[in-house]
């Protein structure tokens, strides 16, 4: 159920980009998930298509690309990829990490095909 | 046309976040974001902790729920200031609605800001409000499979409170499972098993709070001397 509040500041966004570029709608969206978030890809889509609505992003087709976590253990500073229910590193077996990649969420890219 | 923005997608929220923490530093104010399933025990801890801590210190509270101002009333005359907010559909608090807030409260006066934020173990995970510590509840009748079942809240929570204690005897709740659990997010968080009916953990509680405000201070003092 994140996805809705996502998805609503996403278009908040967006509706910006195309109105400060003059655009008659927006046509795609490029976003990048951290595998953290627990973005369900369906949930997204779903949401976006209600937060979209009657904006000059409805219809839009939105992309998602994971982004796979990483950590590196503050002992034995290893970097590995952790799992959402387990952040135990492989050699030390202690979950004692700084995270560094999988908790953004990104805004790559926004377009419109139509001549502005 | 297309445009490349790489922007963080909470960023409006985040900047928020950051002054309301800036804000908190300034004013020496612990903030407190309590975080939990609803009917774990978020606001009856609340009314036995803060006079709990009094007269030695001040606390205020901002409540969050969908609807009514329960909440809010059940608390009035326990902490110094409560205010409200009623999120409508919104599963959880947002920063600015913290910041709006503190203009109707004199927290410049308190050392602890209770944010009892609204009752869920997901989405409150995903915005910052710009607290110091994030305290996630979880009561023995929601069962020993929650840390593992919503694991980001309890990766991020400074501490964890097991409330309701007191009936762990009449459920059959593993304890070591929700160690087991705790131990494979993050080796750092601390748990204390508590119950508001029966005043187990409630020192060690009041201690981990007096602990985490001296040290917010104490980073405070060196902030002014950077």
């Amino acid at each position: 159920m994140h996805e809705l509040s996502i998805a609503m500041q996403l278009v908040e966004q967006i509706v910006a980009i195309a109105e400060e570029n003059r655009w008659p709608r927006v046509d795609e969206v490029e976003l990048e998930a951290g595998a953290l978030r627990q973005v369900i890809p369906e949930m997204m889509q779903m949401a976006f298509a209600e937060a979209t609505d009657q904006t000059l992003a409805q219809g839009a087709l939105l992309s998602i690309r994971d982004i796979p976590a990483k950590a590196r253990c503050n002992q034995c500073t290893l970097e590995f990829e952790p799992e959402p229910d387990n952040f135990l590193c492989p050699e030390c077996r202690v979950a004692d990490v700084e995270v560094l990649e999988g908790n953004q969420i990104i805004l790559k890219t926004v377009s419109c095909e139509a001549e502005s | 046309m297309k445009v490349n923005v790489v922007k963080n997608v909470l960023q409006a929220n985040d900047i928020v976040a950051n002054k309301n923490r800036q804000t908190f530093k300034e004013s020496q104010t612990l903030a407190i974001n309590l975080i939990s399933s609803p009917g774990s025990g978020k606001t009856t801890l609340l009314e036995k902790t803060i006079p709990a801590l009094n007269p030695d210190s001040q606390s205020i509270v901002i409540v969050g729920d969908l609807q009514t101002t329960r909440d809010a009333d059940r608390l009035s005359d326990k902490a110094y200031q409560v205010t409200q907010i009623n999120t409508g559909l919104s599963c959880h608090l947002y920063a600015n609605q913290i910041a709006e807030s503190l203009g109707d409260l004199n927290f410049k006066e308190a050392d602890f800001l209770f944010i009892e934020n609204v009752g869920n173990l997901v989405c409150p995970g995903e915005f910052d409000l710009g607290e110091n510590v994030k305290v996630v509840l979880l009561s023995i009748p929601e069962g020993d499979d929650k840390v593992a079942k919503y694991p980001t809240i309890f990766r991020v929570a400074d501490l964890v409170l097991l409330t309701k204690i007191d009936l762990i005897d009449a459920l059959d709740f593993d304890l070591q499972r929700v160690r087991d659990d705790l131990s494979k997010l993050n080796a750092n968080v601390q748990l204390i098993e508590f119950s508001s009916h029966t005043g187990a953990g409630m020192e060690q509680w009041l201690d981990w709070l007096r602990i985490k405000q001296t040290e917010s201070i104490g980073t405070q003092a060196r902030f002014i001397k950077e």
